[in-house]
């Protein structure tokens, strides 16, 4: 497959979208590392889990952490929501990565050498850190990453609990990226340990990645009362197992985002009490995600929302918290700007207060001769090349982002890296920021076989309160192929010659989706946003103007001989929605629908030596995945066997079963 | 356009099996359109015949290779290279690609893989129909656009004959009588009553009845 140089690491370039190579599936453009969700998808639909571990490992240095705790931006793009609901691409890198693992493949970093001699220093160990580190390494470039924790891993580690992001499973895409030959010194905070200019001095480049470790305190009366807690130091203490002194067992914590709920939930599990959440926004305008506001409510937590603290009750002890309505969270221009009713006060009773209204970096390791800080402390950043104020000094990740998801960390990273990389003389470039492909038109959509999407089992709600163990247990393997084959491979489907195109119509009288065009002149093309990859263009076209990004003919060809000198004898070319076989002993080769199959293909197959061809197909009186591809399917067989008993061969060498059941076309 | 459909297999290797290094060249305009002989068709048929060659112990090779039309001598000889070596052009195109290739390479024995066998429209997907004889003289403005040489078995220019029942064809139910079809026609504008005129006699020394035609067209030549 043709590769190319992009984001320091090799990404496939063999599935242009007709039209616009830069158009792409609205997840991977979505997806802040531009992850090829749609590739690794297909192999997970195949049961390849390995391969599409790999996939996500071309873009994405932390794939099982990213695999449970993304925000996943990819699956609110997903075409498929307009006609059900998203396909679960954050589960499915689980099943990918969990796939991969029990059966002992894809874990194994590659061997890196540092072949530009130069070295850089990357201050913290968070996402953003590793992720600059991760590409670096394999940019030829030596990191060294300094981390004041005695434990890599930054907020991921102290900030994310054990339930969400189980420490092996981190402990497991650190060590890979250790793997990779990217050193990390814990226990050595700069500013204390070491001094910056000492890094500055000793490294060709450094790296500032430093994340916003504290707390931002909340000053209203009563903030020095010592049951008034901060959200950081009791989840770096939930973290690393330590008790948190002051803890009651009646707790309110406030604020509304995500690192609030997992405070909420922690404490919970800690104390077995009472735990309320108090925030500025209304129910519905929580900044957490709704599914962790969903999880938190699960396990009994309360949320008392739309209101503001005033004052912390209590004299020498707390008592409580005293909330005045909040009447509007933002100004008209979105700006943070609460405005209160200051006659409306109430007291919300509780022992303990852990504030989580947000964070902030600390910089103080920074010598009045480093790089500059602006009026509000924050660090003068360029945001396209990275760069602070001092040459050779770089930034990334929420030092200089401000809060955000864990991916958009990686993502930071990953470009601080090219941007390292470039200052020290490596030939890279910043990628390219890819195009959507349309949404799906609504007379497709409705032709759209509906698919119930996979639920993420977890555990028990009175269960998974009395310990830290992660709460979600995995989609699995058979609900992970049922998942990964409800994908609309978006914009993967028909490929279109103009210089081929004889413009006789065919693929516009075949295509069950209205897709193909022409015009009087003979001009046309394919719209990518219509097109469903059913492949049945492909297989009529007189002219072969057609070819399939998606499984193209001549790797179809190819994979085709491949099975058969492997496996030798029969063959069977089956499908991906059924998750079932209609040979099981014969080599087999997953296809999304058999509708794609030519005539021609399926001579090849005898051609290649298989001695028996079995094609699954769906009964008559259901349509299958797509509309009309089983009749595509069994125009192609017959003309098949049409040609084997003109030349003298048993027809019945290609021969058409039925696929028992089609596990993934229905709901559960 | 002009249509062709593949000969039977059998027809075909009665003749291929005498050769040891064939190539079949598929045409990518007529025939590619009525989806017949363009590359698709080309490469299916030049499998079955490394199938069946296999099969019966041939050796030798089978390629293929598509030229855009096989009616000029510059697309013809644009494959020359694949032509080197082989014994048999085998062509899929109408019957002027295999004549074409014939004159081109005249040392090559050629066959063709199709008969030719009319100038016609698609009907629907996958049904064509004969609408042009080519005779050379046209004059479907008198017949309310619908040729009577073309679509009548008789080829009457002053029809309808005695066969023409319940507005079919006395040949088969499944083909229309065409005079029945002028007639209605005409009577839709109200001009049914041309036709108790006499068309005069046709001049088919236009047609192929006066040998081969050529046709030559005035203005540049380089």
């Amino acid at each position: 497959m043709e590769r190319e140089l992009t984001n320091g690491i090799s990404r496939s370039t063999a599935r242009p979208v007709p039209g616009d190579a830069r158009l792409r599936p609205p997840c991977e453009v979505a997806c802040p590392i531009h992850t090829d969700a749609q590739r690794y998808i297909q192999m997970v639909a195949e049961g390849k889990n390995a391969e599409a571990l790999g996939v996500v490992r071309e873009t994405n240095p932390m794939p099982q952490v990213i695999g449970r705790i993304c925000a996943h931006p990819c699956e609110e793009a997903c075409r498929r929501g307009s006609v059900d609901e998203p396909i679960a691409i954050c589960n499915l890198k689980r099943v990918a990565s969990d796939g991969a693992k029990a059966a002992g493949l894809g874990y194994e970093p590659p061997a890196v050498e540092f072949t530009t001699g130069k070295k850089v220093a990357i201050i913290g160990s968070g996402p953003s850190g590793l992720a600059a580190a991760h590409d670096l390494a394999l940019m030829g470039v030596q990191p060294v990453i300094f981390e004041k924790q005695p434990e890599a891993g930054g907020f991921l580690r102290t900030g994310i609990l054990n339930y969400r992001l189980p420490k092996d499973i981190l402990d497991e895409d650190i060590d890979y990226i250790r793997g990779l030959g990217v050193e990390i010194r814990t226990g050595a905070g700069v500013g204390e340990d070491i001094k910056f200019d000492d890094l500055v001095a000793e490294y060709d480049a450094v790296l500032i990645a430093v994340g916003l470790s504290e707390s931002r305190p909340l000053p209203i009366p009563g903030a020095d009362l010592p049951q008034v807690l901060l959200a950081v130091p009791f989840l770096e203490n939930v973290n690393a197992g330590r008790e948190t002194e002051g803890l009651g067992k009646e707790i309110i914590v406030i604020g509304g985002g995500n690192v609030a709920i997992d405070v909420a939930r922690s404490a919970k599990r800690i104390t077995g009490g009472k735990v309320t959440m108090v925030c500025l926004e209304a129910d519905n305008e929580m900044p957490a995600h709704d599914w962790e506001i969903a999880d938190a409510r699960a396990e009994g937590i309360e949320m008392v929302c739309s209101q503001g603290p005033n004052a912390f009750v209590g004299e020498g002890k707390l008592e409580g918290l005293q909330i005045k309505k909040c009447e509007s969270v933002f100004d008209e221009h979105g700006r943070f700007a609460p405005t209160f009713c200051e006659t409306e006060l109430s007291v919300i009773p509780g022992d303990t207060v852990i504030v989580t209204i947000g964070q902030m970096s600390n910089l103080s390791f920074l010598p009045d001769t480093g790089p500059a800080l602006n009026q509000r402390g924050i660090l003068i950043f360029d945001r396209e090349q990275c760069t602070t104020s001092q040459r050779g000094i770089f930034a990334s990740g929420e030092v200089v982002t401000g809060p955000g998801a864990a991916v958009n960390a990686l993502a930071s990273g990953k470009r601080a890296a090219i941007a390292v990389a470039r200052y020290l003389g490596v030939d890279v470039s910043f990628s390219h920021e890819p195009v959507a492909i349309a949404e799906v038109p609504a007379d497709v959509s409705e032709k759209i076989k509906p698919a119930a999407r996979r639920q993420m089992p977890v555990r028990d709600s009175d269960e998974r309160l009395k310990d830290f163990e992660e709460v979600e247990t995995g989609l699995g393997e058979v609900d992970g192929r049922c998942e990964a084959s409800r994908c609309l491979l978006c914009g993967s489907g028909a490929r279109y010659s103009e210089l081929k195109c004889v413009a006789c119509l065919t693929c516009v009288r075949v295509c069950p989706y209205g897709a193909p065009w022409a015009d009087k002149d003979g001009l046309g093309g394919i719209d990518a946003g219509k097109c469903q990859a059913c492949g049945i263009c492909f297989t009529q076209c007189p002219a072969k103007a057609i070819d399939l990004t998606v499984v193209s003919e001549d790797d179809l060809m190819a994979s085709i001989a491949r099975t058969v000198t492997a496996f030798g004898g029969e063959l069977e070319l089956g499908c991906w929605y059924s998750q079932s076989r209609v040979a099981p002993d014969a080599g087999f080769i997953s296809l999304p629908c058999t509708s794609r199959l030519s005539v021609r293909m399926l001579l090849h197959a005898l051609e290649s030596g298989a001695s028996k061809v079995f094609v699954a197909v769906c009964s008559e009186d259901d349509d299958g995945h797509f509309v009309h591809g089983h009749r595509q399917t069994r125009a192609a067989v017959a003309e098949s066997q049409k040609a084997l008993a003109e030349i003298g061969l048993d027809p019945e060498l290609i021969e058409l079963r039925l696929v028992a059941v089609k596990k993934c076309m229905a709901g559960k | 356009m002009i249509t062709a459909e593949r000969k039977p297999f059998d027809q075909i290797k009665t003749v291929t099996d005498q050769f040891e290094n064939i190539l079949v060249v598929g045409c990518n305009t007529c025939v590619a359109v009525c989806l017949t002989g363009g590359e698709k068709e080309a490469e299916i048929l030049a499998t079955q015949l490394r199938l069946q060659r296999q099969k019966d112990g041939i050796g030798g090779t089978v390629e293929t290779v598509t030229v855009l039309r096989q009616c000029e001598n510059e697309y013809v000889d644009a494959v020359a290279a694949q032509v080197a070596g082989k014994d048999l052009i085998l062509s899929t195109a109408c019957s002027i690609g295999p004549q074409l290739f014939a004159d081109r390479f005249p040392q090559v024995r050629v066959a063709p893989a199709m008969n030719t066998n009319m100038l016609g429209v698609v009907k629907e997907h996958h049904v064509w129909t004969e609408y042009c004889a080519a005779c050379g003289d046209c004059v479907i403005f008198n017949t309310g656009g619908i040729c009577p040489i073309a679509r009548c078995a008789k080829q009457l220019t002053n029809g309808p004959c005695g066969g023409s029942q319940d507005g079919h064809c006395e040949i088969s139910k499944d083909i229309p009588c065409v005079w029945q079809l002028i007639y209605l026609k005409l009577a839709s504008f109200g001009l049914e009553g041309n036709l108790s005129r006499i068309s005069g006699p046709k001049d088919w020394s236009k047609a192929n009845s006066g040998g081969p035609r050529t046709m030559k067209k005035e203005g540049f030549k380089p």
